[in-house]
């Protein structure tokens, strides 16, 4: 089965967006969440993103992300309220605990571990919004000239993570195929036989990328030989998206919105030792820019001309 | 092929010159004293069993031996005049291209368009230059409307010439492929041969190709090398080679010269066009029915219910939305019955096989299978996780497995030390442990596309432990693109398309119906029932007689 957060191409302004454009619009927003701790502004953010995948087609890695973030915020919520005793509304005593010494569970340290859990869910929509829209290919050509054998293990790596789930799926249907007089498999022999299949698939794929060059220099001779097959050549056409610039532009305004607000007092929340959730025009005109700064990926719909 | 596209007197696509090699650590040599050479816009089949060398000298031929394996190399290989014991894989790249059998593992970018694309980025060429190379090659392999797609979206025949587009987009002289169908329908098998001898013929690459079904690709060939234990055992035109194949290798004939051979016919007939010229004429068509009650199953209520469907259907996720994979299939199998499951790569056999042994839930509809099943799925090597046998399958019921299956001999041999078809049978025998009362079997034994990458005798043992395992009660079921196997071992075929039975009958009527899901000498003879070479050699003896 395919991961909802796999690379799906699509005709779409993030899509046809270089690499850097569409990080720096999502990389914007992901670090808004980081900056404040605002419920208001982390629910606008993770709002933003959620119409920025809808639109962008990846509804599907949305909803995945919104799941995980969800199982991974909970855990944080409760840890929070059993670790912290900072805070005046106690909500139960739950008395000396092994390690932990006395708990009391306070409304206060549920509502900071709330708001850490929802950080964490719109970091995740964020990643999986660049996931599935954001071709890797175009990341790894990117990242090339800057760093090749960083460039070659990611290629590596991207292409052997599927691959390796493929495997683990398949090795689980057959451990179910066994009959009931064979010997089970546990987990230790699942492991091993998946790491092993695993090393055989990287020396596979690493024989294709030999046979692909890859550790070939561009050479004098060899680009000669393109140019002699090829004849006169045009200037070589650039990749570029009209909604380039949309994206730069948007993500900017965004970074920029939050640091200028941040000293009016846009970050108007303190958990500690009462919660206090501020409403600031600042935090509301912030929250609102950013909610429509999840238009960004939307298309223009060409107009039809009355013959 | 003209002398024009064969162009004899340039340097050569490939020389070797008494080549030897030994892969490290082991115990005898890969390939021993080989010598060939290859002529630029040549076509040549490389043919030969198991472990006869031919993957190990197409590997010498791109540089991935020594250069990536290791081991131990004498002798010269010359690829359109660059020394590739010399130059690494790299280096070669620009002048020979390796498609391998396996294409999942050939492919390294997510997207299509990029994957082409690689090899033009490694050596330097312009973005201009790679646009109209990618286009190009993508327009010749006919799959420019697939550029645009991530490859773990494509079906086997689709991934498998994105890779030989890749292996072409730099133009090289030669092109090697490792047994490039053995994975692909019969469809989309014909079709990669086809596309291969146009490409040799357009753009005079010469193409080197390893295959164990020659039928396929015999006429397509201008030259055939037959390969035996690491060395040269032939080199010739197609109808010697199968003059030669009859006398010393006959696992090497295809069906039709067989055919032709049993009925004393002469020459001995390369494809299906030169053996039907051949027939043309012959007065056999009036004795087909005849042969009818070979290929005819067994009375349905013989025996006792196996496994039965009804309305059955099955929904799976792929990747751009889920799909009716199963369209409500009916099929019911009777204890003792030899079937096999065929259709197109995605038309549902593997789904109707892990639905039978439980791994996938129907959306509707029902399937039984009262007496349980066994099913061995397409890779035997994932049931294999221990390092003894006898730790696979401990006591009583895994030594009546291993009994079952022929390998009662083995408990205390490593896994990884049998030969592929014992490894094949232990993994079914785990799938068997436990399932059995006494001698009895399962009521289903399955089998997923288990003549994958095997020679004719290796499937011909195959073949008599489906017969053994019928003859214990067992329906046996195979899920196989192989037709040719197909009408040796089954007298039942069911016929898959998009999830839908469209056929399903008596092996030697399915298998005689059609073009692509017919055998060789039914597609020469065109006679009901007839599909393998001791039929269609009877009918032609007898329509001789008949004329006398």
């Amino acid at each position: 089965m395919r991961s909802p957060f796999a690379y799906m191409p699509r005709f779409g302004p993030l899509q046809a967006a270089s690499p850097a454009a569409a990080v720096a619009y999502l990389g914007a927003l992901a670090a808004v969440a980081f900056l404040y701790s605002s419920p208001l502004v982390l629910l606008a953010t993770g709002v933003a993103l959620a119409l920025a995948g809808r639109l962008a087609g990846a509804w599907g890695a949305v909803r995945a992300a919104i799941r995980i973030g969800l199982a991974i915020a909970l855990p944080i919520v409760l840890v929070n309220a059993l670790v912290v005793n900072r805070g005046e509304t106690v909500l139960a005593r739950l008395g000396e605990w092994p390690l932990f010494g006395q708990v009391d569970v306070t409304a206060e340290a549920l509502a900071d571990g709330a708001v850490f859990g929802l950080r964490a869910v719109v970091v995740m929509i964020a990643f999986a919004v660049y996931s599935a829209c954001v071709d890797p290919d175009r990341v790894l050509r990117a990242l090339r000239p800057l760093a090749g054998r960083s460039a070659l293990t990611a290629t590596l790596v991207s292409r052997l993570v599927p691959v390796a789930a493929a495997d683990a799926a398949r090795l689980r249907d057959a451990a179910r195929l066994r009959g009931p007089g064979a010997a089970e498999v546990g987990r230790a022999p699942l492991a091993r036989r998946l790491l092993a299949g695993s090393l055989d698939r990287a020396v596979d794929v690493a024989a294709t990328l030999e046979l692909r060059g890859y550790s070939l220099e561009p050479s004098p001779m060899t680009r000669a030989q393109a140019g002699g097959r090829s004849g006169p050549r045009p200037s070589p056409p650039k990749r570029r998206s009209r909604y380039e610039r949309r994206f730069y532009l948007v993500g900017a305004l965004v970074l920029a919105a939050a640091i200028a607000a941040k000293p009016l007092g846009a970050d108007g929340f303190d958990a500690y030792p009462t919660v206090q959730l501020g409403f600031a025009p600042a935090t509301v005109a912030l929250a609102a820019l950013i909610v429509l700064s999840g238009l960004a990926p939307l298309r223009r719909q060409p107009r039809r001309r009355r013959v | 092929m003209s002398e024009l596209a064969i162009r004899r007197g340039a340097a050569p696509a490939l020389a070797i010159e008494g080549l030897s090699y030994a892969y490290p650590r082991a115990t005898g040599a890969a390939l021993a004293d080989v010598s060939l050479e290859i002529a630029p816009g040549e076509f040549v089949l490389l043919a030969g069993r198991s472990a006869s060398g031919k993957s190990t000298l197409l590997k010498a031929a791109c540089g991935l031996v020594p250069h990536f394996h290791g081991g131990e190399i004498d002798g010269a290989v010359t690829v359109a005049g660059l020394d590739a014991v010399e130059l690494g894989p790299a280096e070669l790249a620009a002048v020979v291209g390796y498609v391998a059998q396996d294409p999942e593992t050939q492919v390294v970018s997510t997207t299509v368009a990029a994957e082409i694309e690689l090899p033009l980025e490694m050596r330097g060429d312009p973005a201009a230059a790679r646009a109209r190379a990618v286009e190009e090659v993508a327009l010749a392999l006919a799959v420019p409307h697939l550029l645009g797609r991530t490859v773990d979206t494509l079906s086997g025949g689709e991934l498998q010439r994105v890779a030989l587009a890749a292996a072409l987009v730099t133009r090289p002289s030669l092109i090697l492929l490792d047994e490039p169908t053995s994975q692909l329908d019969p469809v989309a098998g014909d079709e990669l041969i086809w596309l291969l001898r146009r490409l040799n013929e357009e753009w005079g690459v010469a193409v080197l190709l390893a295959e164990h079904r020659l039928e396929r690709c015999l006429a397509a060939a201008d030259r055939v090398v037959a390969m035996d234990a690491g060395a040269v055992a032939f080199a010739g035109p197609p109808a010697e080679f199968l003059a030669w194949a009859i006398d010393s290798d006959p696992a090497l004939e295809t069906p039709a010269a067989r055919l032709f051979s049993m009925a004393g016919i002469a020459p001995l007939p390369t494809g299906v066009r030169q053996a039907r010229q051949a027939l043309a004429g012959r007065e056999s068509e009036a004795r087909a029915g005849a042969f009818l009650s070979h290929g005819e199953s067994k009375s349905p209520s013989a025996e006792a219910m196996a496994m039965r469907s009804r309305d059955l259907w099955v929904e799976l996720e792929r990747g751009d939305g889920a799909r009716d994979v199963l369209r409500g299939v009916d099929l019911e199998l009777r204890g003792g019955e030899r079937v096999a499951l065929m259709g197109r790569n995605g038309a549902g056999k593997s789904t109707l096989l892990k639905t039978a042994a439980g791994l996938i839930e129907p959306v509707r509809g029902k399937l039984e299978v009262p007496g349980g099943i066994a099913l061995l799925t397409q890779n035997p090597g994932d049931y294999l996780v221990r390092e003894r046998v006898g730790d696979e399958l401990p006591g009583e019921a895994g030594l009546a497995a291993l009994r079952v299956v022929g390998l009662e001999h083995a408990a205390a041999a490593d896994p990884r030390d049998l030969s592929g078809g014992e490894r094949q049978r232990l993994a079914l025998a785990i799938a068997l442990a436990g399932q059995m009362e006494g001698e009895r079997l399962p009521g289903v034994v399955a089998l997923d596309e288990p003549t994958r990458g095997m020679d004719r005798g290796r499937k011909a043992d195959l073949g008599s432990l489906i017969g053994d395992l019928a003859g214990r009660g067992a329906a046996v079921v195979v899920a196989t693109h192989d037709v040719e196997f197909a009408a040796e071992f089954a007298e039942r075929v069911v016929l898959l398309g998009d999830g839908v039975t469209i056929a399903d009958g008596a092996a030697g009527e399915i298998l005689s119906g059609g073009w692509y899901f017919a055998t060789e000498v039914a597609r020469v003879l065109d006679l009901p029932g007839v599909v393998t070479p001791e039929q269609g050699a009877a009918a032609l003896r007898e329509a001789g007689e008949g004329r006398g």
